[in-house]
């Protein structure tokens, strides 16, 4: 199989969530001594992109949409070792994780999931999490971005205390801080002075990129 | 006509004078705040607290049944998940899922035992409320959301596609296990019962996944609980519009929508008793005229039970909520 069959015969094989498929294609990539660079970009990530659009048409939902990040991850595990890293842009990295009082974590695992997918490197707070602790985590990696997420209107204004508490430390400028979540939105976003809302798991990685100056 | 009366006769299909005004109870409870603070707490621990909060439900908001428990964590917690009861600010969550297998779990559950814990309180609540008057709603949590609090939500779902069987028997085993606990209520003296179903949304789930992992089970919960004469409300979170239709297959007495779902439409679709559908939202933060207004749209939809379209959050105001009783019981929107 050439360069190019193999990459479509990844995100193929990625997109009807095969994942001992993916896994062996890449294996064949090493083989073939082709750059592992090249088959993310190329296979896996290609095939992701096509799932994110799967997903807007509503052609695949969250069960789908888990096994293809599956079969990312599988591929991913065999091509990884053998990248470049030199090649490589620094990634970005996020903090991300549900608001104390929540436990609604679908939406952001899918947040999650699809922006480690995209490059991203992330750092799964999971749900019901201290307000500190977004700010603790932030610090500890170094990280570029503050993610919050709640589907509660109860809970949502503990995203502006995270806010709050990072302008008080005088380090508001060094994180950019994106929430979303059901009853969030833009004039939310505004209100509380955050840098980014989305609505939903696609155009959250695609804006958070535009806003990190990656296209 | 007395408000147990009026929800049996709609429920059947019945003409009725007006339609009723309730909130089942479950995940749709309507202990807020104000009533959990009167109560003193512990309504989701002992019987005594769980019964006076119903009864403050029906007195003082003047929804017009009595509904136990005010959680959908009770079943998933003799399940072996872990569960954080809350207080009067917040509701009970899942802090730990069942990490053990689900043939392990299928197997430890032993089929007969659906008293354990707080389900045997839910159960002595509903012996404690039975009346004449008033009727008792036992709410219990449908199988795709109980399956995915007791275990790892992510794994359920992909396990849908990976290993559809395997799926289809914890399923099968989550079902029979609240078919039997819902048995159980209705011995107590539940007149219905109400499962909610939040995870079974058709945003999560998608149509085909809801045709072939939601609509069976719900068949056969429905038709056990019909074998006894009690009706069932279904109710399905979120965005709801694309398995509106499949619905009718389960054959339930009423259905009910999130307020994302147009009821209108809805209407021209199900066959069954349609509930609903007053946005939660603005039932917590709306202004009286607004609340009004959207109830006047449900009843020219033609619901056939006006309630809260979903969970309540628990800082609405018992004052915006007698607002909403106090319009459908004085008619003037006829
Ligand atoms: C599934 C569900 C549950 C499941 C959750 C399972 C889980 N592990 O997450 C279960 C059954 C456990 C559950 C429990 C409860 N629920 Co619930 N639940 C839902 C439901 C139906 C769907 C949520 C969902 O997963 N959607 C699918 C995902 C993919 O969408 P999403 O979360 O919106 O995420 C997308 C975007 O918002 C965005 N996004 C999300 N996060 C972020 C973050 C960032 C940074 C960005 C950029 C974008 C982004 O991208 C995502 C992917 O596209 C909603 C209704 C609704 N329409 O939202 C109610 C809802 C959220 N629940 C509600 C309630 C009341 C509860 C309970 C309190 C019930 C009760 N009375 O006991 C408990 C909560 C206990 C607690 N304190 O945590 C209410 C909340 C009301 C309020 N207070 O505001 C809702 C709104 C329903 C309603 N109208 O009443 N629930």
């Amino acid at each position: 199989m050439d360069k190019e069959t193999l990459f479509r015969e990844i995100s193929h094989a990625l997109v009807e969530f095969e994942v001992e498929k993916v896994a062996e294609l890449a294996e064949q990539t090493l083989l073939q001594n082709i750059p592992a660079f090249e088959t993310i970009t190329e296979g896996l990530v290609t095939g992701m992109k096509e799932v994110s659009r799967l997903f807007e048409e509503e052609e695949y939902f969250l069960p789908e949409v888990l096994m293809c990040s599956d079969a990312f991850n599988a591929g991913l595990e065999v091509v990884n070792p053998h990248l470049d890293k030199a090649s490589l842009e620094k990634p970005i990295k996020m903090v991300i994780g549900v608001v104390e009082g929540d436990t609604h974590d679908i939406g952001k695992n899918l947040v999650g999931i699809l922006s480690g997918a995209s490059g991203f490197e992330v750092y799964d707070l999971g749900r019901d999490v201290p307000l500190d602790r977004f700010i603790e985590k932030a610090e500890e990696v170094e990280s570029d971005m503050i993610c919050m997420s709640t589907l509660m209107t109860t809970t949502m204004d503990g995203m502006k205390t995270v806010i709050d508490r990072l302008i008080e430390r005088n380090i508001r400028d060094k994180y950019k801080v994106l929430i979303g979540g059901g009853p969030i939105s833009q004039t939310f976003c505004d209100k509380i002075g955050a840098d980014l809302y989305a609505n939903d798991a696609s155009s959250a990685v695609r804006k958070a990129k535009e806003l990190m100056g990656r296209v | 006509m007395n408000e147990k009366e009026r929800l049996l006769n709609v429920l059947k299909g019945d003409r009725v004078d007006r339609p009723p005004v309730i909130c089942p109870g479950g995940m749709m409870s309507a202990c807020v705040t104000e009533i959990s603070d009167q109560v003193g707490g512990g309504h989701h621990t002992s019987s005594k607290a769980m019964v006076s909060a119903a009864r403050k439900i029906n007195e003082l908001i003047g929804f017009e049944n009595y509904g136990v428990p005010f959680c959908l964590t009770s079943e998933v917690e003799a399940l072996g998940a872990c569960v954080n009861l809350g207080d009067n600010l917040i509701e009970p969550r899942i802090t730990r899922y069942n990490d053990k297998s689900l043939e392990v779990i299928m197997e430890t559950y032993s089929p007969n035992e659906v008293t354990p814990v707080r389900m045997g309180i839910v159960l002595e609540a509903i012996r404690e409320l039975r009346n004449s008057r008033v009727p008792v709603i036992g709410n219990i949590s449908g199988h795709i959301s109980t399956a995915t609090s007791v275990v790892d939500p992510l794994e359920m779902f992909k396990l849908l596609r990976r290993d559809p069987e395997r799926a289809a028997r914890f399923m099968a085993f989550i079902n029979d296990y609240l078919i039997r606990y819902a048995l159980k209520m209705v011995k107590a003296g539940a007149d219905v019962i109400s499962i909610s179903d939040p995870t079974a949304t058709g945003e999560i789930l998608g149509p085909r996944n809801f045709q072939k992992f939601a609509v069976p089970y719900y068949q056969n919960i429905i038709k056990a609980l019909h074998q006894e004469g009690i009706p069932v409300i279904l109710h399905i979170c979120g965005n709801a519009s694309n398995i509106v239709a499949a619905l009718n297959e389960v054959e339930a007495n009423a259905v009910s929508f999130d307020s994302i779902v147009n009821m209108k439409t809805a209407r021209e679709k199900v066959k069954t008793g349609l509930m609903g559908n007053v946005s939660t939202q603005l039932l917590h933060t709306g202004e009286r005229e607004k609340i009004l207004s959207i109830i006047r749209n449900a009843l020219h939809s033609e619901v056939d039970i006006v309630a809260p379209a979903c969970g309540l959050s628990m800082a609405t105001s018992v004052s915006n909520l007698k607002a909403m009783t106090d319009y459908v019981k004085e008619g003037y929107y006829k």
